[in-house]
């Protein structure tokens, strides 16, 4: 199973390659081309930098992205990469992939970024792996407009946002299962599993 | 609801482990990549590197173990020590780490806090604050605090908030190492004015003094390092005690 790591230049993807080449048979692969990132088997939108620079990156190849994910193609988003799914953020400019409706905005909370460890309420994400404590880096939050994708909920302070959102074979998450121990590495394991079978 | 975190600090040297009082005295006692690990897997909440490193050549190795440990640690991981520049931050950061902490080049230059949160965002940027009782005050230091300045730590405190600064780092020079708790005035009067995380530092001798840090110094996190290399306490062990004492933290199941 061909993973692509979509690399927008934002950071670090060690712990993330290193996650998800624990399942059996990923072959994890980093592509700088948002067009040749989509000769894969499992995309994955990996967590790290700001909405404006990040979709700039993926602009030239936004429309085909966007027509893979509709055909089927399996994507995990993370954080930042969960927030590219989404329509548009008041973080940056940019059209984003919107494969889920609503906007990204910034959480309404003293403090933020949120930064720790937080719970994840009602996850249905996936059948085989179950959400629990879950580690967050961030300041902006995926508005669902149609909240039967959320799968799973957190709250900061008074702010519930969506955790986890799910159509078909694409996930997004607003945590770093990279950052979330040996529960979020079972949670990569888990998705791959999933969207391979 | 966020959990108080649990932070295990180790000091590394030429790419290793090393333990020693007051930077004598030092002898190795492992592989970080090793020991992070297993820090991991009894359920620390975080790791920071903190490199005490005295040459260039020995500074080398940290990028290199960075970069071994982000690729086996899933927990976030932090690096301080010896960071002066925008640029060290960037590499520490691209090398796998998720913070850095800057303590002695943010007094000599106050703005580098800033130029570190707009390139990398506010959540990499730890300000590192080790500060010594004055009658009713605290005195920031440098340099391994070796050094006195004319800051006052609340009010640094502040100015690192306001430069910046995602997180910050509060040591006890008085407490450290001493085993007799953190410095809960302290603690207390820096969490109070700051709506950053607050790391308390520097006392740690048993899980009630990292429970007290919590309930009565008002911090996000405390940092453990000495009674965990020691082995007098364990991280399950002193979780167990903030468990049943009502403080909402993270279960390894």
């Amino acid at each position: 199973m061909r993973v692509t790591l979509f690399d927008y230049g934002a950071g670090n993807l060690h712990s993330l390659a290193k996650s998800l080449a624990t399942a059996p048979g990923a072959e994890v692969r980093v592509q700088e081309d948002p067009l040749r990132a989509l000769d894969t088997d499992v995309l994955v939108l990996p967590g790290v930098g700001a909405f404006g620079a990040a979709m700039a990156r993926l602009e030239p190849g936004r429309d085909a992205m966007r027509a893979a994910l509709e055909r089927g193609l399996p994507c995990l988003g993370i954080c930042l990469g969960m927030q590219l799914l989404f329509e548009g953020s008041d973080e940056g400019d940019g059209v984003g992939l919107g494969y889920f409706q609503g906007r990204v905005t910034r959480l309404t909370a003293r403090r933020v970024p949120e930064m720790g460890w937080n719970q994840v309420d009602d996850d249905r994400t996936l059948s085989s792996a179950r959400l629990g404590t879950v580690y967050y880096a961030h300041s902006y939050v995926c508005r669902a407009t149609e909240t039967s994708w959320v799968t799973g909920w957190t709250t900061h302070e008074g702010d519930r946002f969506p955790a986890a959102v799910r159509r078909g074979n694409v996930v997004g998450v607003q945590f770093h299962p990279e950052k979330s121990s040996s529960a979020g590495v079972r949670f990569v394991q888990a998705f791959l599993q999933e969207v391979s079978s | 609801m966020l959990t108080r975190r649990l932070v295990v600090c180790l000091d590394v040297k030429g790419g290793r482990v090393v333990k020693g009082v007051r930077f004598e005295g030092l002898r190795d006692v492992g592989d970080p990549v090793e020991l992070a690990r297993r820090y991991e897997a009894e359920g620390a909440d975080e790791v920071t590197f903190l490199d005490i490193s005295a040459s260039a050549e020995e500074r080398e190795t940290l990028w290199d173990l960075v970069q071994r440990t982000a690729e086996q640690l899933f927990i976030p991981l932090a690096v301080g020590g010896g960071v002066r520049t925008v640029e060290d931050v960037g590499r520490a950061l691209r090398a796998g780490a998720d913070k850095v902490s800057i303590n002695s080049a943010a007094v000599a230059q106050p703005s580098l806090l800033a130029a570190c949160a707009e390139r990398f965002g506010s959540q990499c940027v730890v300000a590192s604050i080790d500060a010594k009782r004055e009658g009713e005050r605290w005195r920031v230091y440098t340099h391994g605090g070796r050094k006195a300045t004319d800051l006052d730590a609340v009010a640094w405190a502040r100015e690192c908030v306001a430069r910046g600064a995602g997180e910050l780092l509060l040591t006890s020079i008085d407490q450290d190492g001493a085993r007799q708790g953190y410095d809960l005035a302290l603690t207390r009067a820096v969490s109070d004015v700051v709506d950053v995380p607050v790391i308390a530092s520097g006392g740690a001798g048993s899980a009630e003094h990292v429970r007290d840090a919590f309930q009565q110094g008002g911090a996000d996190a405390a940092l453990v390092a000495g009674i965990l290399h020691d082995g007098l306490t364990t991280v399950g062990a002193i979780k167990t005690l903030l468990r049943e004492s009502g403080l909402h933290i993270r279960s390894v199941t």
